[in-house]
Protein backbone atom coordinates (compact mmCIF):
# COMPACT_ATOMS: atom_id res chain seq x y z
CA UNK A 1 0.00 0.00 0.00
CA UNK A 2 1.63 3.28 -1.00
CA UNK A 3 2.11 5.91 1.64
CA UNK A 4 -0.54 8.55 1.14
CA UNK A 5 0.49 12.01 2.29
CA UNK A 6 -2.00 14.69 3.14
CA UNK A 7 -2.50 16.98 0.14
CA UNK A 8 -0.78 20.03 1.64
CA UNK A 9 2.25 18.04 2.75
CA UNK A 10 2.51 16.39 -0.62
CA UNK A 11 2.44 19.79 -2.25
CA UNK A 12 5.25 21.00 -0.01
CA UNK A 13 7.38 17.97 -0.74
CA UNK A 14 6.77 18.40 -4.46
CA UNK A 15 7.53 22.09 -4.27
CA UNK A 16 10.78 21.54 -2.35
CA UNK A 17 11.78 18.83 -4.77
CA UNK A 18 11.21 21.13 -7.71
CA UNK A 19 13.11 24.00 -6.09
CA UNK A 20 16.05 21.75 -5.43
CA UNK A 21 16.15 19.92 -8.74
CA UNK A 22 15.04 22.57 -11.21
CA UNK A 23 18.50 24.21 -11.40
CA UNK A 24 20.04 20.79 -12.03
CA UNK A 25 17.82 19.38 -14.76
CA UNK A 26 19.57 21.04 -17.69
CA UNK A 27 22.91 19.94 -16.33
CA UNK A 28 21.63 16.38 -16.01
CA UNK A 29 20.24 16.54 -19.52
CA UNK A 30 23.57 17.74 -20.87
CA UNK A 31 25.44 14.98 -19.07
CA UNK A 32 22.93 12.37 -20.17
CA UNK A 33 23.34 13.52 -23.76
CA UNK A 34 27.10 13.25 -23.47
CA UNK A 35 26.69 9.70 -22.19
CA UNK A 36 24.11 8.54 -24.71
CA UNK A 37 24.63 10.80 -27.73
CA UNK A 38 20.88 10.96 -28.20
CA UNK A 39 18.39 13.59 -27.12
CA UNK A 40 15.60 11.05 -26.73
CA UNK A 41 17.73 8.80 -24.57
CA UNK A 42 18.97 11.76 -22.55
CA UNK A 43 15.39 12.78 -21.81
CA UNK A 44 14.48 9.23 -20.84
CA UNK A 45 17.48 8.96 -18.55
CA UNK A 46 16.82 12.25 -16.80
CA UNK A 47 13.14 11.50 -16.43
CA UNK A 48 13.95 8.13 -14.97
CA UNK A 49 16.38 9.62 -12.48
CA UNK A 50 13.85 12.23 -11.37
CA UNK A 51 11.18 9.57 -10.94
CA UNK A 52 13.52 7.56 -8.76
CA UNK A 53 14.61 10.57 -6.72
CA UNK A 54 11.22 11.99 -5.89
CA UNK A 55 10.32 9.39 -3.26
CA UNK A 56 13.60 10.39 -1.55
CA UNK A 57 12.90 14.09 -1.86
CA UNK A 58 13.41 14.82 1.82
CA UNK A 59 16.84 13.17 1.85
CA UNK A 60 18.07 15.38 -0.97
CA UNK A 61 18.08 18.48 1.22
CA UNK A 62 20.87 17.03 3.33
CA UNK A 63 23.20 16.31 0.44
CA UNK A 64 26.03 18.82 0.53
CA UNK A 65 27.39 18.46 -2.99
CA UNK A 66 24.19 17.86 -4.88
CA UNK A 67 25.48 18.19 -8.43
CA UNK A 68 28.24 15.55 -8.27
CA UNK A 69 25.90 13.35 -6.28
CA UNK A 70 23.29 13.65 -9.03
CA UNK A 71 25.94 12.95 -11.63
CA UNK A 72 26.70 9.72 -9.80
CA UNK A 73 23.03 8.74 -9.72
CA UNK A 74 22.72 9.53 -13.41
CA UNK A 75 25.82 7.54 -14.26
CA UNK A 76 24.55 4.51 -12.35
CA UNK A 77 21.25 4.73 -14.15
CA UNK A 78 23.07 5.10 -17.44
CA UNK A 79 25.03 1.91 -16.81
CA UNK A 80 21.77 0.10 -16.01
CA UNK A 81 20.24 1.59 -19.12
CA UNK A 82 23.10 0.26 -21.23
CA UNK A 83 22.77 -3.19 -19.70
CA UNK A 84 19.07 -3.19 -20.40
CA UNK A 85 19.84 -2.33 -23.98
CA UNK A 86 22.45 -5.05 -24.16
CA UNK A 87 19.88 -7.65 -23.24
CA UNK A 88 17.14 -6.04 -25.30
CA UNK A 89 14.87 -8.32 -27.26
CA UNK A 90 16.23 -6.96 -30.47
CA UNK A 91 19.43 -8.84 -29.79
CA UNK A 92 17.63 -11.93 -30.98
CA UNK A 93 17.09 -10.23 -34.29
CA UNK A 94 20.67 -9.57 -35.14
CA UNK A 95 22.35 -12.48 -36.83
CA UNK A 96 25.74 -11.30 -35.75
CA UNK A 97 26.29 -8.17 -33.71
CA UNK A 98 30.01 -8.20 -34.43
CA UNK A 99 32.48 -9.36 -31.84
CA UNK A 100 34.29 -7.17 -29.38
CA UNK A 101 35.97 -7.64 -26.05
CA UNK A 102 33.46 -5.52 -24.26
CA UNK A 103 29.86 -6.65 -24.73
CA UNK A 104 28.72 -3.12 -24.01
CA UNK A 105 30.59 -1.98 -27.10
CA UNK A 106 28.19 -3.90 -29.30
CA UNK A 107 25.17 -1.90 -28.31
CA UNK A 108 23.01 -0.92 -31.21
CA UNK A 109 23.44 2.75 -31.86
CA UNK A 110 20.46 5.03 -31.76
CA UNK A 111 20.34 7.65 -34.46
CA UNK A 112 19.43 11.21 -33.72
CA UNK A 113 16.65 12.91 -35.55
CA UNK A 114 17.29 14.39 -38.97
CA UNK A 115 17.08 17.97 -37.70
CA UNK A 116 19.87 17.40 -35.23
CA UNK A 117 21.94 15.73 -37.93
CA UNK A 118 21.47 18.71 -40.20
CA UNK A 119 22.81 21.05 -37.51
CA UNK A 120 26.01 19.17 -37.08
CA UNK A 121 28.98 20.16 -39.10
CA UNK A 122 31.18 17.52 -40.60
CA UNK A 123 33.78 17.59 -37.87
CA UNK A 124 31.23 17.46 -35.13
CA UNK A 125 29.59 14.46 -36.78
CA UNK A 126 32.87 12.65 -36.98
CA UNK A 127 33.72 13.30 -33.36
CA UNK A 128 30.31 12.20 -32.19
CA UNK A 129 30.55 9.07 -34.30
CA UNK A 130 33.92 8.33 -32.77
CA UNK A 131 32.59 8.86 -29.25
CA UNK A 132 29.75 6.48 -29.99
CA UNK A 133 32.26 3.79 -30.75
CA UNK A 134 33.72 3.99 -27.26
CA UNK A 135 32.41 1.76 -24.52
CA UNK A 136 29.96 3.50 -22.16
CA UNK A 137 32.57 3.61 -19.43
CA UNK A 138 35.18 5.13 -21.72
CA UNK A 139 32.71 7.61 -23.05
CA UNK A 140 31.72 8.67 -19.56
CA UNK A 141 35.27 9.25 -18.40
CA UNK A 142 36.40 11.09 -21.52
CA UNK A 143 33.39 13.39 -21.64
CA UNK A 144 33.30 14.10 -17.92
CA UNK A 145 37.05 14.70 -17.75
CA UNK A 146 37.88 16.31 -21.07
CA UNK A 147 34.60 18.12 -21.71
CA UNK A 148 32.94 18.74 -18.35
CA UNK A 149 36.26 19.35 -16.65
CA UNK A 150 35.99 16.98 -13.70
CA UNK A 151 39.33 15.88 -12.30
CA UNK A 152 40.10 12.18 -12.12
CA UNK A 153 40.00 12.46 -8.34
CA UNK A 154 36.46 13.82 -8.50
CA UNK A 155 35.50 11.11 -10.96
CA UNK A 156 36.73 8.49 -8.52
CA UNK A 157 33.71 9.35 -6.40
CA UNK A 158 31.22 10.11 -9.14
CA UNK A 159 31.94 7.06 -11.24
CA UNK A 160 32.79 4.94 -8.19
CA UNK A 161 35.91 3.69 -9.91
CA UNK A 162 39.51 3.56 -8.62
CA UNK A 163 41.91 6.23 -9.87
CA UNK A 164 44.17 3.73 -11.63
CA UNK A 165 41.27 2.25 -13.56
CA UNK A 166 40.07 5.70 -14.52
CA UNK A 167 43.51 6.69 -15.78
CA UNK A 168 43.84 3.61 -17.95
CA UNK A 169 40.25 3.97 -19.14
CA UNK A 170 40.88 7.59 -20.12
CA UNK A 171 44.11 6.62 -21.83
CA UNK A 172 42.36 3.89 -23.82
CA UNK A 173 39.46 6.16 -24.69
CA UNK A 174 41.73 8.88 -26.04
CA UNK A 175 43.84 6.35 -27.87
CA UNK A 176 40.75 4.96 -29.57
CA UNK A 177 39.52 8.43 -30.46
CA UNK A 178 42.85 9.19 -32.08
CA UNK A 179 42.57 5.97 -34.04
CA UNK A 180 39.03 6.71 -35.13
CA UNK A 181 39.89 10.30 -36.02
CA UNK A 182 43.13 10.27 -37.98
CA UNK A 183 45.53 13.16 -38.33
CA UNK A 184 44.14 14.71 -41.49
CA UNK A 185 41.35 16.92 -40.13
CA UNK A 186 43.48 17.90 -37.15
CA UNK A 187 46.68 18.47 -39.05
CA UNK A 188 49.45 20.72 -37.82
CA UNK A 189 48.61 24.37 -37.87
CA UNK A 190 44.88 23.87 -38.33
CA UNK A 191 42.73 25.77 -35.92
CA UNK A 192 39.90 23.87 -34.35
CA UNK A 193 37.16 26.17 -33.32
CA UNK A 194 33.65 25.56 -32.08
CA UNK B 1 63.31 9.46 -23.98
CA UNK B 2 62.10 7.17 -26.75
CA UNK B 3 58.97 7.66 -28.85
CA UNK B 4 57.36 4.72 -27.08
CA UNK B 5 57.87 6.44 -23.70
CA UNK B 6 56.28 9.60 -25.00
CA UNK B 7 53.25 7.70 -26.24
CA UNK B 8 52.80 6.24 -22.77
CA UNK B 9 53.16 9.56 -20.98
CA UNK B 10 51.37 11.79 -23.44
CA UNK B 11 48.06 11.82 -21.55
CA UNK B 12 49.72 12.64 -18.25
CA UNK B 13 51.59 15.42 -20.01
CA UNK B 14 48.39 16.80 -21.54
CA UNK B 15 46.67 16.70 -18.16
CA UNK B 16 49.59 18.35 -16.34
CA UNK B 17 50.15 15.28 -14.21
CA UNK B 18 53.89 15.04 -14.77
CA UNK B 19 56.48 16.56 -12.47
CA UNK B 20 58.89 19.20 -13.78
CA UNK B 21 61.51 16.65 -14.80
CA UNK B 22 58.97 14.56 -16.69
CA UNK B 23 57.59 17.59 -18.47
CA UNK B 24 61.02 18.79 -19.49
CA UNK B 25 61.88 15.36 -20.79
CA UNK B 26 58.77 15.34 -22.98
CA UNK B 27 59.39 18.87 -24.24
CA UNK B 28 62.95 18.05 -25.20
CA UNK B 29 61.82 14.98 -27.11
CA UNK B 30 59.10 16.94 -28.88
CA UNK B 31 61.64 19.46 -30.10
CA UNK B 32 63.74 16.73 -31.63
CA UNK B 33 61.14 14.32 -33.00
CA UNK B 34 58.76 15.50 -35.75
CA UNK B 35 56.65 12.34 -35.54
CA UNK B 36 55.99 12.76 -31.84
CA UNK B 37 55.40 16.46 -32.39
CA UNK B 38 52.64 15.59 -34.85
CA UNK B 39 51.26 13.02 -32.45
CA UNK B 40 51.19 15.63 -29.68
CA UNK B 41 49.60 18.26 -31.87
CA UNK B 42 46.99 15.80 -33.04
CA UNK B 43 46.17 14.91 -29.45
CA UNK B 44 45.89 18.55 -28.42
CA UNK B 45 43.74 19.45 -31.41
CA UNK B 46 41.49 16.48 -30.90
CA UNK B 47 41.04 17.27 -27.24
CA UNK B 48 40.15 20.85 -28.12
CA UNK B 49 37.68 19.66 -30.73
CA UNK B 50 35.98 17.31 -28.28
CA UNK B 51 35.68 20.19 -25.82
CA UNK B 52 33.80 22.24 -28.38
CA UNK B 53 30.98 19.72 -28.61
CA UNK B 54 28.04 21.62 -27.30
CA UNK B 55 25.15 19.59 -26.01
CA UNK B 56 21.75 20.36 -27.51
CA UNK B 57 19.56 22.36 -25.20
CA UNK B 58 16.58 20.47 -23.88
CA UNK B 59 13.16 21.06 -25.36
CA UNK B 60 11.77 24.32 -23.89
CA UNK B 61 9.21 22.58 -21.73
CA UNK B 62 11.34 19.58 -20.84
CA UNK B 63 12.35 20.79 -17.37
CA UNK B 64 8.77 21.55 -16.36
CA UNK B 65 7.47 18.37 -17.91
CA UNK B 66 10.10 16.14 -16.33
CA UNK B 67 9.67 17.64 -12.87
CA UNK B 68 5.92 17.51 -13.12
CA UNK B 69 5.95 13.87 -14.15
CA UNK B 70 8.28 12.99 -11.31
CA UNK B 71 6.17 14.65 -8.67
CA UNK B 72 2.82 13.51 -10.02
CA UNK B 73 3.81 9.95 -10.81
CA UNK B 74 4.67 9.08 -7.21
CA UNK B 75 1.22 8.02 -6.07
CA UNK B 76 0.13 6.52 -9.34
CA UNK B 77 3.27 4.50 -9.83
CA UNK B 78 3.23 2.89 -6.42
CA UNK B 79 0.96 0.17 -7.76
CA UNK B 80 3.70 -0.81 -10.18
CA UNK B 81 6.22 -1.61 -7.51
CA UNK B 82 5.86 -5.31 -8.03
CA UNK B 83 8.50 -5.62 -10.69
CA UNK B 84 8.92 -8.53 -12.98
CA UNK B 85 12.29 -10.18 -12.68
CA UNK B 86 14.26 -10.80 -15.81
CA UNK B 87 15.06 -14.39 -16.35
CA UNK B 88 12.00 -15.67 -14.57
CA UNK B 89 9.98 -18.35 -16.23
CA UNK B 90 7.82 -16.90 -18.92
CA UNK B 91 4.45 -18.50 -18.93
CA UNK B 92 3.36 -18.53 -22.48
CA UNK B 93 4.43 -17.60 -25.92
CA UNK B 94 2.85 -16.53 -29.12
CA UNK B 95 4.58 -16.37 -32.44
CA UNK B 96 3.58 -13.83 -34.99
CA UNK B 97 5.11 -14.29 -38.37
CA UNK B 98 5.67 -11.08 -40.26
CA UNK B 99 6.59 -11.59 -43.87
CA UNK B 100 8.56 -8.57 -44.92
CA UNK B 101 8.66 -9.59 -48.56
CA UNK B 102 9.69 -6.66 -50.68
CA UNK B 103 9.07 -4.40 -47.72
CA UNK B 104 6.61 -2.26 -49.58
CA UNK B 105 3.62 -4.57 -49.76
CA UNK B 106 0.42 -2.60 -49.86
CA UNK B 107 -2.02 -4.87 -48.09
CA UNK B 108 -3.11 -3.56 -44.74
CA UNK B 109 -2.03 -5.53 -41.72
CA UNK B 110 -4.82 -7.18 -39.81
CA UNK B 111 -4.53 -6.49 -36.12
CA UNK B 112 -3.28 -9.56 -34.28
CA UNK B 113 -4.42 -10.45 -30.80
CA UNK B 114 -2.48 -11.80 -27.88
CA UNK B 115 -3.92 -12.76 -24.50
CA UNK B 116 -1.87 -12.02 -21.40
CA UNK B 117 -2.49 -12.67 -17.73
CA UNK B 118 -2.34 -9.66 -15.45
CA UNK B 119 1.00 -9.13 -13.71
CA UNK B 120 2.46 -12.20 -15.36
CA UNK B 121 5.30 -11.83 -17.85
CA UNK B 122 4.76 -13.59 -21.12
CA UNK B 123 6.86 -13.61 -24.22
CA UNK B 124 5.39 -12.57 -27.50
CA UNK B 125 7.61 -13.72 -30.29
CA UNK B 126 7.51 -11.97 -33.60
CA UNK B 127 9.14 -13.66 -36.53
CA UNK B 128 10.27 -11.30 -39.25
CA UNK B 129 10.85 -13.08 -42.52
CA UNK B 130 13.03 -10.91 -44.66
CA UNK B 131 13.59 -11.59 -48.34
CA UNK B 132 17.07 -10.13 -48.13
CA UNK B 133 19.57 -9.00 -45.50
CA UNK B 134 18.84 -5.51 -44.15
CA UNK B 135 21.57 -3.49 -42.55
CA UNK B 136 20.74 -1.02 -39.80
CA UNK B 137 16.99 -1.36 -39.82
CA UNK B 138 15.24 0.62 -37.10
CA UNK B 139 12.63 -1.02 -34.93
CA UNK B 140 10.39 1.21 -32.84
CA UNK B 141 7.87 0.05 -30.29
CA UNK B 142 5.06 2.13 -28.89
CA UNK B 143 3.66 0.47 -25.80
CA UNK B 144 0.13 1.32 -24.70
CA UNK B 145 -0.71 2.26 -21.16
CA UNK B 146 -0.57 -0.62 -18.67
CA UNK B 147 1.71 -2.69 -20.87
CA UNK B 148 5.41 -2.93 -20.05
CA UNK B 149 8.36 -4.48 -21.78
CA UNK B 150 10.08 -6.36 -18.97
CA UNK B 151 13.22 -4.53 -17.87
CA UNK B 152 12.17 -1.18 -19.31
CA UNK B 153 9.86 -0.02 -16.56
CA UNK B 154 7.23 2.39 -17.72
CA UNK B 155 8.96 3.52 -20.88
CA UNK B 156 6.42 3.78 -23.64
CA UNK B 157 8.62 4.51 -26.65
CA UNK B 158 11.56 2.29 -27.46
CA UNK B 159 13.83 2.24 -30.48
CA UNK B 160 16.62 -0.04 -31.56
CA UNK B 161 18.78 -0.27 -34.60
CA UNK B 162 19.68 -3.71 -35.83
CA UNK B 163 20.57 -5.85 -38.80
CA UNK B 164 18.17 -8.39 -40.22
CA UNK B 165 19.43 -11.46 -41.93
CA UNK B 166 17.79 -13.12 -44.88
CA UNK B 167 15.05 -15.47 -43.71
CA UNK B 168 13.70 -15.71 -40.19
CA UNK B 169 14.61 -13.18 -37.54
CA UNK B 170 13.07 -13.78 -34.15
CA UNK B 171 12.18 -10.84 -31.96
CA UNK B 172 11.26 -11.75 -28.40
CA UNK B 173 9.17 -9.31 -26.45
CA UNK B 174 8.74 -10.19 -22.78
CA UNK B 175 5.58 -8.26 -21.94
CA UNK B 176 3.71 -7.75 -18.72
CA UNK B 177 0.23 -6.30 -18.40
CA UNK B 178 -0.29 -4.12 -15.34
CA UNK B 179 -3.96 -3.49 -15.98
CA UNK B 180 -6.49 -3.34 -18.75
CA UNK B 181 -4.75 -2.54 -22.01
CA UNK B 182 -7.03 -0.47 -24.16
CA UNK B 183 -4.75 0.51 -26.99
CA UNK B 184 -2.64 -1.60 -29.29
CA UNK B 185 1.07 -2.21 -29.22
CA UNK B 186 2.49 -0.67 -32.35
CA UNK B 187 5.77 -1.84 -33.82
CA UNK B 188 7.35 -0.17 -36.78
CA UNK B 189 10.26 -1.43 -38.79
CA UNK B 190 12.00 1.16 -40.93
CA UNK B 191 14.76 0.88 -43.44
CA UNK B 192 16.02 3.17 -46.14
CA UNK B 193 13.11 5.59 -45.98
CA UNK B 194 10.42 2.88 -45.99
CA UNK B 195 8.64 1.47 -43.04
CA UNK B 196 6.18 -1.21 -42.06
CA UNK B 197 3.87 -1.08 -39.14
CA UNK B 198 2.12 -3.88 -37.36
CA UNK B 199 -0.28 -3.71 -34.47
CA UNK B 200 -0.95 -6.07 -31.66
CA UNK B 201 -4.09 -6.01 -29.58
CA UNK B 202 -3.60 -7.13 -26.00
CA UNK B 203 -6.40 -8.94 -24.24
CA UNK B 204 -6.40 -9.87 -20.59
CA UNK B 205 -7.15 -13.45 -19.70
CA UNK B 206 -9.19 -14.12 -16.63
CA UNK B 207 -7.50 -16.08 -13.86
CA UNK B 208 -9.52 -19.27 -14.30
CA UNK B 209 -8.95 -19.46 -17.99
CA UNK B 210 -5.26 -18.72 -17.74
CA UNK B 211 -4.81 -21.26 -14.99
CA UNK B 212 -6.43 -24.03 -16.97
CA UNK B 213 -5.20 -23.41 -20.44
CA UNK B 214 -1.98 -21.57 -21.09
CA UNK B 215 -1.59 -19.95 -24.45
CA UNK B 216 -0.11 -22.33 -26.94
CA UNK B 217 2.50 -21.80 -29.55
CA UNK B 218 0.55 -20.29 -32.39
CA UNK B 219 2.01 -19.17 -35.62
CA UNK B 220 0.29 -16.42 -37.48
CA UNK B 221 1.34 -14.83 -40.69
CA UNK B 222 0.43 -11.26 -41.28
CA UNK B 223 1.01 -9.05 -44.23
CA UNK B 224 2.17 -5.78 -42.75
CA UNK B 225 0.89 -2.57 -44.17
CA UNK B 226 3.13 -0.28 -46.11
CA UNK B 227 3.79 3.37 -45.63
CA UNK B 228 3.43 5.22 -42.40
CA UNK B 229 6.65 6.94 -43.25
CA UNK B 230 8.08 8.88 -40.42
Amino acid sequence: MPPVLPFRRRRTVASNFEDLLRPQVEYLHRLAWRFTGSVADAEDLVQDVLLKLYPRARELVDIEQLRPWLARVLYRRYVDFVRERARSPIAGLAADAGGDDDPLDTLPAIKDGPEEHAERNRLRERILAALERLSPEQRAVVTMHDVEGYSLEELETILETPLGTLKSRLHRARHRLREFLPMEPFSVGERVNG
Amino acid sequence: MECHDLALQLDDYLDGRLDAVGQRSIQEHLELCPNCRRRHQHAVALQAAVRTLTAPTPHPDFVDRALSRATHAAVGSARHTRRAVLGMALAASVVLGVALGVFLATQPAPVQKVALTLEQPETVRVMFNSAKPLQAATLSLALPENLELVGYGERRELTWQTDLREGGNLLQLPLIARGTVKDELVARLSHGGSSKTFRLKIEIKNAVESGMSPVGFAELVVQPQAGGMS
